[in-house]
């Protein structure tokens, strides 16, 4: 196989989508076992800042405050999900964390935009357990990446 | 700011009242009361904004499930003293709650700014109500909105029609045309990323005038999650179930009245948030169509799919409503 000029084989991206969720967690300890410590694998710890509408809020200040206390504490989740991959045996330089401002998108348009600029093979969620008629009347992320992925694959861990 | 209260005399504000009030319902002294507390405006107070008076009459009322109708205290009827019109002059009441639906708690918030937003995004459309935000003597939103005369879109299912069959072949098509306006009416606030966010029955009013239904009461927001637009489109549906069943069937109902049908029903059958409300229309009424039967059954429990947008939904109902007309 021609893996390009210097014949490198390229890493398989991953890209693991979380939040603060156990069910984001689990999807995290299920890539660090799953393939921790074998070669060619890279992965990106994703999470999505989507603060409520302006209108949950008395005013912009209240918003700002609640907008960087998520940060802090997104920031905190992905640092130890990424000790927690690295652990397992993935190389430092092979995990990185990014953090996503999204008030627009869905939240899994979202992830699939950052799939698709980061060319990752992968995307990786937790599946929340949710009744039908939660799912029906606020959604399911992970049934909407399986129905909207498009070139990459899609592990959904339970 | 201004004290916008000591524009006019009492001579002027009574004798601008009984242009539009019979001599009988005249008040003695008109009280010209300060717009910063809704709880101390009363009926026959006078609230001047943006310089124009306006004659308070009742508080606004809503009802629902049977539950006797509550007094909406920031809501009240008033008379724009200089026109004659009817106005309901919305105070800003801010409340943030969570709310339940079965075993489902989502926050929810009252907000007169979305309201307000709305009201300048739909400007001019004959499917919205039409108002403007204005600031009371706190410099809070006080919004403003036209009176609606009519009915609502419940008043006239049920009132069309003597009994089911009748309704669905000789009313049905034209309601759920005019409905389908009202669907795409949400489309456009959707696509200019706002919600309704409470969309009922008795929301949707029949413009006497225009002939044209209108959506009112945007000041609810809901917490949505994956899916922005779904709470919106529960609503959509149970709105359809219930002009094509010319109202709510009910499994109690059936039990009662059609115990044979209530029988042959299944979970699968009945409304996947609502399971006391049957969905599957054509085991009640077997003229139904499958096509038709099928969109109503995107919001049952049995649904393997749902409606993520209103566009799907139009289309389908499009295609239905094309059969149902015969073309």
């Amino acid at each position: 196989m021609n893996n390009g000029p210097n014949n490198k084989p390229h890493d398989k991206h991953l890209l693991i989508a979380v939040d603060k969720s156990e069910e984001a967690k689990r999807a995290v300890l299920y890539v660090a076992d799953f393939i921790g410590g074998f070669p060619g694998f890279r992965v990106t710890l994703m999470s999505i800042v989507q603060a409520p509408e302006a209108d949950f809020f008395e005013n912009e200040k209240e918003r700002a405050e609640w907008l960087e206390r998520e940060r802090q504490d997104i920031r905190h989740n992905l640092e130890t999900y990424r000790e927690i991959l690295v652990q397992s045996g993935f190389p430092e330089e092979k995990v990185d964390i990014r953090m996503c401002r999204n008030d627009r998108k869905s939240l899994s348009d979202a992830i699939l935009s950052f799939q698709c600029d980061m060319s990752c093979c992968t995307v990786v969620v937790g599946r929340q357990h949710k009744s039908k008629a939660e799912e029906f009347l606020f959604g399911s992320v992970s049934s909407q990446l399986i129905h909207g992925a498009k070139n990459c694959a899609v592990w959904v861990v339970e | 700011m201004a004290d916008e209260n000591n524009t006019f005399t009492q001579d002027e504000l009574l004798s601008m009242v009984r242009q539009w009030v019979p001599e009988e319902r005249v008040p003695r002294r008109i009280r010209v009361k300060d717009t910063s507390d809704f709880f101390r405006v009363d009926y026959d107070d006078v609230v001047v904004l943006e310089g124009i008076p306006y004659l308070v009459r009742n508080n606004e009322r809503e009802g629902r499930f049977g539950i006797p109708d509550a007094q909406k205290f920031w809501v009240k009827r008033a008379i724009d003293l200089i026109t004659g019109k009817v106005k309901i002059l919305k105070w800003s009441f801010r409340e943030q709650f969570r709310s339940r639906i079965g075993d489902m708690v989502f926050e929810c918030v009252r907000s007169p700014q979305k309201e307000a937003r709305i009201l300048e995004i739909v400007r001019g459309r004959p499917d919205f109500m039409q108002g403007e935000s204005v600031k009371d003597s706190a410099d809070n939103d006080l919004r403003i909105v036209d009176y609606i005369r009519g009915k609502t879109i419940e008043e006239v299912t049920l009132s069309s029609g003597k009994g089911h069959e009748d309704f669905f072949f000789n009313h049905y098509p034209s309601l759920l045309s005019d409905f389908m306006a009202s669907i795409r009416a949400i489309r456009f606030l959707h696509e200019n990323a706002e919600k309704h966010g409470d969309i009922r029955r008795d929301h949707l009013i029949r413009d006497k005038t225009t002939g044209t239904y209108r959506w009112i009461d945007f000041d609810y927001n809901y917490r949505h999650g994956a899916s922005r637009f779904g709470y919106d489109l529960f609503g959509l549906g149970n709105t359809l179930i219930f002009i094509t069943g010319r109202g709510d069937v009910t499994t109690h109902s059936l039990f009662i009245d059609k115990p044979g049908i209530f029988d042959k029903l299944a979970e699968e059958d009945l409304n996947i948030v609502f399971n006391n409300r049957v969905a599957n229309l054509k085991k009640v009424y077997p003229y139904v169509p499958d096509f038709l039967n099928r969109i109503l059954m995107h919001f049952s429990i049995g649904a393997q799919v749902y409606y993520e947008d209103t566009r799907e939904l139009l289309e389908d109902l499009g295609e239905a409503l094309e059969r149902l007309r015969g073309k």
